[in-house]
C-alpha cells in the first residue's frame, strides 16, 4: 500500500461521484422513513408505562443494527485509526514510549531535530521535489498515452492497453531493482553499449528517480485522464469544429480546459503516490544517496535502539503532507463534479490519422519497452545467469538462483511460499470483509455510508510506511496490546493484521461499487416474491457481483505477495515474507537471487492468479453468474421449480 | 407565402442545377466496419426548405448527416454547399469552413463555458470584430428568449433551455446549413411539442435551409416540407409529407408511416381480396392485378352503411380511448388492423365498417 489510489483508479473516480449521488438519494429516502416513524410515537399521547414500552421496544428492535454498525467503526478504529491516532500522539510526546525513561511531555524537539538536521531536511525537500517532478511527468506521458488509446485509431489497441495494467500491478521496487541492473556501471545497458558516457552518474540521482517513477506512475495519470475522456465524449470537439473552430483551437479551449480537472487529479495522485512512495525510495533511491521521507522512517524504526522520536516526527511531516494532497484532491473534486455534470456522452469515435498512426505506435511500443519489457526482461536474465558482469553470455546461464529460490531448505527458506500463503489468508479475509461490509453500507444509516467511504478513500492515502509504523507502537509499545495473544507482536498473524489493513480501503471501494451498481429493485423484486436474505444474497447479490469480488480478491493478493513496507516494518519472527528478502539480497549486493526470487513470485504469483480466475469463471457460471440454468434438463427445472414454490 | 413559392418551383423543376440547390449529395456510398452504411445516395435540398430524414436505426440516416456536416469523409461522391463542392475526391473542406450548424442530440453544450460564452466562441473563431459578436449573440439569446440566463453554466438549466442555448448556438452563427440530430429525443413528451413548434419557427423566420434527423414520423410530419425515408442505406421515398402519407411508393414506406393497416392479398381489375379472409372484395381506386398489399388508414374507417360495397367486419380486439375518437384494434380474418372509431365498442364485439374506395390504396407486393 504505497499511496493514494490504490485500487482501480478508474472506478475509485467513478464510485466518488456515484457515493455522492447515491448518498444523497439515501439521505432523502432515509429522512422521509424517519419522519414517518416519528410521527406516532411523538404526538399519540398514552400512559407513561405505554410510552416506556414503546421505547423499549425501539430499543431492542434497533439493538442488532447498532452492534454490527459498532463493530464496523471498531474494526475501522483498530485496523487504521488506532496505530495512526499513535503515530500523532506519539510524534508530538516523543518520550512516550522511550525503553529507558517515559513519560507523557509534550516536545516538539524531535521536530525541530529533523529541520535542524541537514540530512533530514534535505530528505523532506527530496521528496517533494521528486513528488513535484513527477506529478508534471507522469500526468503528461499519461495524458499522451490516454489520449493516443481512446481516441485514436492505433493499430493493436487490445495489446497496447493492457500494458498499463501490467505496469501497474508490477511493484516498484522491482522496477528500481530491474534499472539498477541496466543502468549501473557494469551493467546490462552498458555492456550492450547502449549505455552513453557519463548518463549512469546522472541516472543515480533526481533524473533517474523521475524516469522510473514516471515510467512506473504513467498508468495512473493514464486512468484517471482516459476515464474523462471516455466520459467526454467527442461531441463537444464537434460541435466547435462546426462552430468554425480549428482543430488545434477546439483543443486548446475546449478539450483541454474540459480536461482541467482530470489533470490536476493526476497530478496530485502521483504526487501523493510518490510522496508515499516506499519502493524505489529502498532500491534506487538509497543506492543514489537521494535521502526521502519514507526511508528516513524506515531508517529510523528499523536502527538499533530503534529512534521513536525521527521515526515519529518524519511520520508527521509525511502524513500532513499527504492529508493536504487529500484534501486539494476532495476539494477538487467537488468543483469538477458540479462542473462537469452533463456527462451523457456516447462513446468518442477514434480521430482517423492515417499515416501518423504508425510513429504513434511505435512511441507507445517504446514506453512499454521501456516501463516493462526492458525491466521484465533485466530481472528474468540475472535470475538465469551466474554474475552480473559477465553478462549476456551461454556460459553465465545458471538455475542455481531460481532452484534456491523455489526450494524450502535454502537461505530463502520458504519466503515464496509465506507470501503466497499470507496473500491469500489477506485478500480471503479482505474481500469477505469488504463485501459483508459493502452489503450493511447498500441499506446503512445515512450517517455510516459516507463516514465508512470517506475513511476508505482517506485511507487509501495513507502511506505503508507509517501505518507500519504505528503497528509496531501499538503491538509492541502499547499496553495490552503488546500482551495481546493473537495477533501478536512479531507473529505471522500481524503481519497478515496489517496486509488487511493496508488492502481494505481499494477493497471496499472496488466491490462497494459493484454492489453499488445493482439496481435496488433486483433485490426487491425477489423479496416481493418472498425470497428470504440469506437465499437473496447466494442468488441475487453474488451472481451479480461476483466478478467484481474476484477481481477484488486477485488485486490484493498480488499486490500483497509484493507489499513491501508492511512487511519490512513487522517481519515475522518464524521468518520473512519474500519482499524483505529481496530487498535484503539486493542490499547485500546479491542481485542474482533477488532476481530470482522477484522472477520466482511473479510467476507464482501470476499463475496462482490466473488458476484462481479460471476456477472463479467456473465457480461463477454455476452460481448462475452467466448462462443461468442452461446444464439442467428442463423437466428436472419445472421439478425443482415446483419444489422451491412448494417449499416456500 | 414565400415557402409555397419554393414548393412549387421545387415541384416544376425536380432535376434543378446544383448551383440553386443549398445542399446536393451526389453518389455517396460510405462503408463503416466492412458494411455497407449509405450506398449511391442522391439528395437535393432547395435554399429555406427543410427536409426530414427518417427511418429505423442503423438505416444511415445520422452517417449521412455527419458527412454533411464533415465529421466523416464518404469513401465516394460529392457533397455541394450553395454551390460550392466540399467534398469529392479531389477538393475536401473541413467541417470548421463548411458554415454548418448542428444541433446535437445531447446538444454538446460546452460545460466550461456560459450560455453567453457558448454562443460567441463560434463567432469568436471565425475572427468577427467585437460589436458584431455581440449584436448577434444578443439576437439570438433574444429570439430563443434567453437572454435573462445568458450569464448560467449549460449544468444550470433545465433541458428544454438547454435545447433553446443549442439552437441559439447555431443561429448566432448565421450558418448556410443547420443539422438536427433527433434534437427532441432527450425532451419529455410535454415539452417536446412545445419545443418543436418554437425550433421551428424560429428556423423558419431566419429562412434557414434544415436537415433534420429523427426516427418519429409525426415529428417528421409536423416540421418538414419534404421527408426523405430511408431504407438501408438507400432513400425510399424522397416527397412532401402529404404525398408519402397519401400515396407510399412501397409497403416499406407505408409500414414506416405509423398507424397504418398493410392487409396482403390479391388485385384484379379494380377489386382487391384479403387473404385469408372470407369476405366480399373490396374496391380500389386503381385497376391494378396481382398480388398487392392494401393500405388502411385508421381514419378512413367508415361506417358500414356509408360504403355498402366496401365492407369490413371482425371482432375488436382491445380499445384505447383517444380524445376525439377511440383507437380499435380489430381482428379480420388472420389480421389486425388500427381503425378510429366513433364508439369505444367492448372487445370481444363484432364491428362491421367501411372503406372508401378512393381510399383503398394498393401497394405492390
Amino acid at each position: 500500500m504505497e499511496a493514494v489510489v490504490q485500487g482501480d483508479l478508474r472506478s475509485l473516480i467513478r464510485t466518488n461521484e456515484n457515493i455522492m449521488a447515491t448518498t444523497l438519494d439515501h439521505d432523502l429516502n432515509q429522512e422521509g422513513a424517519a419522519d414517518f416513524n416519528r410521527g406516532p410515537n411523538w404526538h399519540t399521547p398514552g400512559s407513561q408505562v405505554t410510552a416506556r414500552w414503546r421505547r423499549l421496544a425501539a430499543l431492542t428492535r434497533l439493538r442488532p443494527g447498532h452492534a454490527i454498525d459498532a463493530l464496523i467503526y471498531l474494526s475501522f478504529f483498530l485496523l487504521i485509526g488506532l496505530p495512526l491516532l499513535v503515530v500523532l500522539i506519539q510524534a508530538v510526546l516523543p518520550n512516550l514510549f522511550d525503553l529507558t525513561a517515559a513519560d507523557a511531555s509534550l516536545s516538539l524537539a524531535p521536530l525541530a531535530r529533523v529541520f535542524a538536521s541537514p540530512r533530514l531536511a534535505v530528505s523532506v525537500l527530496n521528496s517533494l521535489q521528486l513528488a513535484a517532478t513527477v506529478a508534471v511527468t507522469a500526468t503528461i506521458l499519461g495524458g499522451v498515452f490516454a489520449i493516443a488509446l481512446m481516441r485514436c485509431n492505433l493499430p493493436l489497441r487490445a495489446v497496447i492497453s493492457t500494458v498499463p495494467w501490467l505496469v501497474f500491478l508490477t511493484p516498484s521496487y522491482l522496477k528500481g531493482l530491474a534499472w539498477v541492473l541496466l543502468m549501473s556501471p557494469g551493467g546490462y545497458l552498458a555492456q550492450l553499449g547502449l549505455l552513453p558516457e557519463g548518463l549512469d552518474h546522472a541516472f543515480f540521482a533526481l533524473p533517474g528517480l523521475v524516469f522510473v517513477h514516471t515510467l512506473s506512475l504513467f498508468p495512473l495519470a493514464s486512468f484517471i485522464i482516459g476515464g474523462a475522456l471516455a466520459g467526454l465524449g467527442n461531441e463537444f470537439e464537434e460541435a466547435a469544429r462546426l462552430s468554425g473552430a480549428r482543430p488545434l483551437r477546439v483543443w486548446l479551449r475546449i478539450t483541454l480546459p474540459l480536461l482541467a480537472p482530470a489533470l490536476a487529479l493526476s497530478a496530485i495522485a502521483t504526487f501523493a503516490e510518490v510522496l508515499s512512495d516506499f519502493g524505489l525510495a529502498s532500491t534506487i533511491a538509497r543506492l543514489s544517496n537521494f535521502g526521502v521521507l519514507t526511508y528516513g522512517i524506515y531508517a529510523a524504526a528499523s536502527s538499533y535502539p530503534v529512534d521513536f522520536p525521527m521515526a515519529g516526527s518524519q511520520s508527521l511531516i509525511l502524513l500532513s503532507l499527504v492529508v493536504m494532497v487529500v484534501l486539494a484532491d476532495r476539494l477538487l473534486r467537488r468543483q469538477a463534479a458540479m462542473r462537469l455534470i452533463s456527462g451523457r456522452a456516447k462513446p468518442a469515435r477514434p480521430y482517423a490519422l492515417k499515416a501518423w498512426r504508425w510513429p504513434l505506435v511505435v512511441m507507445m511500443m517504446l514506453i512499454a519497452l521501456f516501463a516493462l519489457a526492458l525491466p521484465l526482461a533485466a530481472i528474468a536474465f540475472r535470475a538465469v545467469s551466474r554474475s552480473l558482469d559477465a553478462g549476456l553470455a551461454w556460459d553465465n546461464l545458471t538455475t542455481i538462483n531460481l532452484v534456491s529460490a523455489v526450494t524450502w531448505d535454502s537461505e530463502i527458506n520458504g519466503a515464496l511460499l509465506r507470501s503466497l500463503i499470507f496473500a491469500g489468508l489477506t485478500a480471503l479475509i479482505t474481500c469477505g470483509f469488504a463485501l459483508l461490509l459493502s452489503i450493511r453500507l447498500d441499506r446503512a444509516a445515512k450517517v455510516m455510508r459516507p463516514v465508512v467511504l470517506g475513511l476508505s478513500l482517506g485511507a487509501v492515502a495513507i502511506p505503508g510506511i507509517v501505518l507500519g509504523f504505528g503497528y509496531i507502537l501499538v503491538w509492541n509499545r502499547l499496553p495490552v496490546f503488546r500482551d495481546w495473544p493473537f495477533p501478536h507482536y512479531g507473529a505471522a498473524s500481524l503481519l497478515v493484521l496489517g496486509y488487511v489493513a493496508a488492502a481494505f480501503p481499494y477493497c471496499l471501494v472496488i466491490i462497494v461499487n459493484a454492489v453499488g451498481q445493482l439496481a435496488p429493485n433486483l433485490g426487491d423484486a425477489a423479496k416481493l416474491f418472498g425470497v428470504g436474505a440469506g437465499r437473496r444474497l447466494m442468488r441475487i447479490t453474488l451472481p451479480l457481483v461476483w466478478l467484481s469480488i474476484v477481481t477484488a480478491f486477485l488485486m490484493t493478493f498480488i499486490r500483497t505477495v509484493f507489499e513491501l513496507p508492511m512487511s519490512q516494518m513487522l517481519i515475522p519472527l518464524a521468518g520473512p515474507p519474500a519482499p524483505p528478502v529481496i530487498l535484503k539480497f539486493f542490499s547485500h549486493d546479491q542481485d542474482g537471487p533477488a532476481a530470482a526470487l522477484s522472477l520466482a513470485a511473479m510467476i507464482a504469483a501470476g499463475g496462482v492468479a490466473a488458476l484462481i480466475w479460471l476456477a472463479a469463471r467456473r465457480l461463477g457460471v454455476r452460481l448462475g453468474a452467466s448462462r443461468p440454468h442452461q446444464t439442467m434438463p428442463s423437466g428436472q427445472k419445472a421439478a425443482s421449480d415446483m419444489m422451491q414454490t412448494g417449499g416456500a | 407565402m414565400r415557402r409555397e413559392a419554393i414548393a412549387r418551383k421545387i415541384d416544376n423543376t425536380p432535376a434543378s442545377t446544383s448551383a440553386s440547390m443549398a445542399l446536393t449529395c451526389g453518389g455517396l456510398t460510405k462503408t463503416l466496419g466492412g458494411r455497407r452504411v449509405l450506398q449511391d445516395l442522391d439528395l437535393a435540398v432547395a435554399p429555406a426548405e427543410i427536409v426530414s430524414l427518417i427511418g429505423a436505426s442503423g438505416s444511415g440516416k445520422t452517417t449521412l448527416l455527419r458527412l454533411i456536416a464533415g465529421l466523416e469523409m464518404p469513401d465516394s461522391g460529392s457533397i455541394t454547399l450553395d454551390g460550392q463542392v466540399v467534398w469529392s475526391r479531389e477538393r475536401q473542406v473541413p467541417p470548421e469552413r463548411r458554415r454548418i450548424g448542428m444541433v446535437f442530440q445531447d446538444y454538446a453544450l460546452w460545460p466550461h463555458m456560459t450560455v453567453a460564452g457558448n454562443l460567441a466562441f463560434g463567432l469568436q473563431s471565425q475572427n468577427l470584430v467585437a460589436a458584431e459578436i455581440k449584436r448577434r449573440v444578443d439576437h439570438a439569446l433574444e429570439v430563443t428568449r434567453l437572454a435573462a440566463l445568458r450569464e448560467r453554466h449549460p449544468s444550470e438549466l433545465s433541458g428544454g433551455q438547454q435545447q433553446r442555448v443549442a439552437i441559439a448556438r447555431c443561429l448566432a452563427a448565421r450558418p448556410a446549413l443547420m443539422l438536427f440530430d433527433e434534437p427532441l429525443s432527450n425532451l419529455d413528451a410535454a415539452l417536446r411539442e412545445d419545443m418543436r413548434v418554437e425550433m421551428m419557427e424560429l428556423v423558419r423566420q431566419e429562412g434557414i435551409t434544415v436537415l433534420y434527423v429523427t426516427h418519429d414520423q409525426a415529428e417528421a410530419m409536423a416540421v418538414s416540407d419534404r421527408i426523405a425515408v430511408m431504407r438501408s442505406g438507400v432513400i425510399a421515398q424522397f416527397d412532401t409529407p402529404q404525398r408519402i402519407y397519401d400515396a407510399p411508393a412501397d409497403t416499406f414506406v407505408a409500414s414506416f408511416i405509423g398507424g397504418f393497416s398493410l392487409l396482403p392479398g390479391a388485385a384484379t381489375g379494380g377489386y382487391f381480396t384479403v387473404d385469408k379472409y372470407g369476405g366480399s372484395p373490396l374496391r380500389t381506386p386503381a385497376a391494378t392485378s396481382g398480388s398487392g398489399t392494401l393500405v388502411l388508414r385508421p381514419e378512413d374507417a367508415r361506417p358500414a352503411e356509408r360504403h355498402p360495397a366496401n365492407r369490413l367486419s371482425g371482432i375488436v380486439a382491445s380499445r384505447a380511448f383517444q380524445g376525439r375518437c377511440w383507437r380499435l384494434i380489430v381482428t379480420i380474418g388472420q389480421h389486425r388492423v388500427r381503425i378510429d372509431w366513433a364508439e369505444g365498442v367492448a372487445p370481444g364485439s363484432v364491428v362491421e365498417f367501411s372503406m372508401p374506395p378512393e381510399r383503398c390504396t394498393v401497394l405492390p407486393g
